[in-house]
C-alpha cells in the first residue's frame, strides 16, 4: 500500500471522536467485521489509527477506497464545512430523465481531460443526495488528498451544494464540469452561504414551514405568562402590545423551526438621511456601509429581537426575506423616483 | 469597570486648541481638562507630545499592530529608574524560583527566559510625565544554536500620557505610571504583575473600556486625518441575552464616516459631548431605518478606525505612529479614573 495512503487513512481515522470510529468503518465496509474484530476500540486513537492502517495494509488499500471513508466522515460532519448554493438552469422544459451512471461518466471525462491528476469519489445516500469528492491535482502533481471539494447534489432539483477548498481556483472547472453532466446549460452561485448544509437544502427546497397570507392565526393563548399585578390597565396593554410582536412574528417567520445559517451581510449604499433639524451631513452620494449578522443561529434570533424589545415589530423586511429570497448576502440600494424611502435589493 | 462619575459642569467655556497629531513647538496652550467626557461643556484634544521629535520612532513602533491589555496600576513607591538592570536581574530570578515551583509557563520546552527592562522617553506626555518602562521577556531554547536570535516571549509597558492629574499631588517616593500595557501569555502577565505588585507596593487591575468611552474613541479617531484611510470605521455590537446571542458589525467606509464626523464637530480640535451624541444618533438611526433595531439598546463592545481599536474588555491596537500618543492620552485618562 503506498505511504501516502496510509497517512492520509491514518489522519482520517485520527479526526473520527473515538467513540464513532468503529461505525464509520463499519459503514465504510472495507474492512472485514472479522478485522474490526481484531482492533481494541478504547486504546487511544493514535494507536486505533495504526491498527486500522495496519489492517487496511493488509487489504491493500488504494486512494479510491480511502476517499470513501472521507466522504462519510464528511457526510456525517457536514456542519463543520462551510456550504455555498449553486443554482443550474436549462434552456429546454423537458424534464430529462436523470441517469446516474451518464452522469458520472461525463462529471470523470470533464475533469479528467482538464487535469490529467484528480481523485474523484461518487457516493449515493437515501434521500436521492449524490456526494461528490473531488480531489485537486496538476497535470504535473499529483492531487492534494487534504483539501478537498465536496459536491452535493440532488438530482430531481436544479440545486448543487458545494463545500469548495481553498483552491478556488478549482471551482470554474467544476462548475463546468456539473453542468455537462447534468444537461443543463448554465450554473450561478446564489449568495446563501451556510454550515448547515440541511438549512440551505430547506431553504431552497422550500421545506421550511410555510408562512401563507390566507392563515389567520388566534392570538397565541397562554404562551406568556404575565405576573399578576394590582393595576389591571398596566398589564392589559402590554399583553395585547406583546401578542400583536407575537403575532406579527409568526406571521413572518412561520410557526415552524427556522433553518439554521450562521450570518447575513448587507453591503448598503444608500443615502445617509437625517431629520431635518439635524443639521447634519447631506451629500449627493450615497453612505457606503457593510453591515453583518452573525449567531450560531441567525433567524431565531432576529426572530427574538421584537420581542425581547430590541426591535420594532414588524422586523425589517431586509432581514425577513432571507429565506424566502433564499440569499444572506444583500447588495441594498436607494431606489430612485417616487419612493425614495424605500429600497431596493438586487 | 472604569467608572465614569459625572461631576458637576465646571464651566462652560470651551477652549480652542491645536486638533491632534499637529506637532507644537511649544508648550501646548491648554491642558487636558476633567475625566473622559465628564467636562459637559466639552472635551480638549491634545497636540502631539513635546517629545515626539526626539527619540527613535523605531522603539515605539513596538506598540503599533499588536493586542495589548490594559491594566491600571498604581503608584510604584521607591521606585528607582537608574536600576532598571538590577530588577531586570531580580525579576528574572523570580521567574526561574516561579517555574522551578511548577508555577509558570511553557510546559515541554526548556527555556532560559531573559529580562530586560528599558525607558521609552519617547512616550510621555508633559514635562511632568514619567518616561515609560518597557519590560521584555525573550527566549532563547537551549537546543537552539548560540548565537540566534531570542525570541520575544512577552512584553509589558508602563507609562503615563499626561496624567498630570495623578502626578500632581504625589508624593516624592510615588513613580506614577498608571497604564501598564500587556502582550503575550497570560501566565508571564500573572508572574511580572506578582513580583512588581511585591515590589513596589502597588496593585495591577484589569482596565475594561465602558461602552461610553467607546463611542468617545470612534468619534474622535473618525474625525481624524490620514493619508489614505485604510480600513473603515467599524463598530461592533452584541446581543447576548437572546435565546440565540447575536452580534452585529456595522462598518463605515472611512471617507463617509469622516465626512459625516466632520458636519457634526463645530469647532476644530474639540468635541464636546453633544456631538458625539449626535453621531452615534446618525449612526443608530441611519442603522434603524433599514433594519429597525434599536442598536442604543444593544451593548457596543468594539470600535476599530485606522487610528486604533479598542475592546471593551480593555484590549487595544494602536495602528497608526501619529496618533500613538494621542491613543495613550485617552488610555492613560481611563487608567487613572480607575485608581482614583
Amino acid at each position: 500500500m503506498d505511504e501516502t495512503v496510509a497517512e492520509y487513512i491514518r489522519r482520517t481515522v485520527l479526526k473520527i471522536p473515538r467513540d464513532e470510529i468503529k461505525m464509520m468503518l463499519q459503514k465504510w465496509d472495507f474492512l472485514s467485521e472479522a478485522q474490526l474484530q481484531t482492533v481494541n476500540f478504547h486504546q487511544i486513537k493514535d494507536n486505533i489509527s495504526q491498527e486500522v492502517v495496519q489492517l487496511c495494509e493488509e487489504n491493500s488499500a488504494d486512494i479510491k477506497q480511502a476517499a470513501v471513508l472521507d466522504i462519510i466522515y464528511n457526510h456525517i460532519y457536514q456542519n463543520k464545512r462551510m456550504w455555498s448554493v449553486y443554482q443550474m438552469r436549462k434552456t429546454g422544459e423537458e424534464l430529462e430523465y436523470f441517469d446516474l451512471t451518464d452522469f458520472k461518466k461525463k462529471f470523470k471525462r470533464r475533469l479528467r481531460s482538464a487535469l490529467k491528476n484528480v481523485t474523484i469519489t461518487f457516493r449515493e445516500y437515501e434521500d436521492n443526495a449524490i456526494w461528490i469528492r473531488v480531489a485537486w491535482g496538476t497535470p504535473y502533481r499529483q492531487p492534494n488528498q487534504y483539501k478537498p471539494s465536496y459536491v452535493v447534489y440532488h438530482s430531481q432539483t436544479p440545486y448543487v451544494f458545494i463545500s469548495a477548498s481553498v483552491l478556488k481556483s478549482n471551482l470554474p472547472l467544476l462548475c463546468q464540469a456539473l453542468i455537462i453532466a447534468s444537461n443543463y446549460h448554465e450554473i450561478r452561485e446564489m449568495e446563501l452561504r451556510s454550515h448547515s448544509l440541511n438549512s440551505l437544502k430547506d431553504i431552497v427546497f422550500k421545506r421550511y414551514s410555510q408562512n401563507f397570507q390566507t392563515y389567520c392565526p388566534k392570538p397565541l393563548q397562554g404562551r406568556t405568562v404575565e405576573p399578576e399585578s394590582v393595576d389591571l390597565r398596566i398589564i392589559h396593554e402590554n399583553k395585547s402590545e406583546k401578542e400583536r410582536i407575537q403575532r406579527l412574528n409568526q406571521e413572518v417567520f412561520g410557526n415552524g423551526p427556522q433553518p439554521i445559517l450562521q450570518f447575513a451581510q448587507y453591503k448598503l449604499e444608500t443615502m445617509f438621511k437625517s431629520s431635518p433639524e439635524m443639521d447634519v451631513l447631506d451629500k449627493k452620494e450615497p453612505f457606503r456601509c457593510l453591515v453583518k449578522f452573525s449567531s450560531p443561529h441567525l433567524l431565531e434570533s432576529l426572530k427574538s429581537l421584537a420581542p425581547a424589545g430590541m426591535a420594532d415589530a414588524p422586523l425589517s423586511p431586509l432581514l425577513t426575506c432571507i429565506t424566502q429570497k433564499a440569499r444572506n448576502y444583500f447588495r441594498i440600494r436607494e431606489k430612485k423616483g417616487l419612493f425614495p424611502d424605500s429600497f431596493v435589493s438586487p | 469597570m472604569a467608572a465614569m462619575a459625572v461631576e458637576s459642569a465646571e464651566d462652560g467655556a470651551a477652549r480652542t486648541l491645536p486638533s491632534l497629531g499637529r506637532l507644537s513647538r511649544g508648550l501646548p496652550f491648554g491642558r487636558a481638562y476633567g475625566r473622559l467626557g465628564n467636562s459637559p461643556s466639552g472635551r480638549l484634544i491634545l497636540p502631539a507630545p513635546l517629545s515626539q521629535e526626539s527619540g527613535d520612532p523605531q522603539r515605539t513602533a513596538l506598540l503599533l499592530r499588536k493586542a495589548w491589555t490594559l491594566y491600571s496600576v498604581t503608584p510604584l513607591y521607591r521606585f528607582c529608574r537608574g536600576r532598571l538592570r538590577d530588577y531586570a536581574r531580580l525579576l528574572g530570578a523570580f521567574i526561574a524560583a516561579e517555574r522551578q515551583k511548577g508555577l509558570a509557563v511553557e510546559v515541554g520546552v526548556e527555556l532560559d527566559i531573559k529580562v530586560a527592562l528599558s525607558s521609552l522617553p519617547e512616550l510621555q506626555g508633559s514635562e511632568q510625565d514619567q518616561p515609560a518602562v518597557l519590560v521584555q521577556l525573550s527566549s532563547r531554547s537551549r537546543a537552539s544554536p548560540k548565537n540566534s536570535e531570542d525570541k520575544i516571549l512577552w512584553s509589558g509597558c508602563f507609562c503615563c500620557v499626561y496624567g498630570d492629574d495623578l502626578s500632581e499631588n504625589m508624593p516624592e517616593d510615588f513613580t506614577c505610571l498608571p497604564l501598564f500595557l500587556a502582550n503575550g501569555a497570560e501566565s508571564y502577565m500573572s508572574v511580572v504583575g506578582n513580583w512588581f505588585q511585591k515590589t513596589f507596593d502597588c496593585i495591577f487591575r484589569r482596565l475594561a473600556i465602558s461602552p461610553f468611552s467607546l463611542t468617545w474613541m470612534v468619534a474622535m479617531w473618525t474625525g481624524c486625518k490620514v493619508d489614505k484611510a485604510t480600513s473603515g470605521v467599524e463598530l461592533v455590537f452584541s446581543v447576548p441575552r437572546l435565546p440565540q446571542p447575536l452580534d452585529i458589525s456595522y462598518a463605515i467606509h472611512p471617507e463617509d464616516a469622516k465626512a459625516l464626523w466632520d458636519t457634526i464637530q463645530k469647532t476644530p480640535g474639540e468635541i464636546t459631548q453633544e456631538e458625539v451624541d449626535v453621531f452615534m444618533d446618525c449612526l443608530y438611526s441611519h442603522f434603524h431605518r433599514h433594519f429597525k433595531i434599536h442598536l442604543s439598546a444593544t451593548k457596543l463592545v468594539k470600535v476599530s478606525t485606522a487610528i486604533a481599536s479598542a475592546h471593551c474588555d480593555g484590549i487595544v491596537k494602536m495602528l497608526h505612529s501619529q496618533y500613538l500618543s494621542g491613543v495613550l492620552m485617552l488610555l492613560t485618562e481611563l487608567a487613572i479614573s480607575q485608581i482614583q
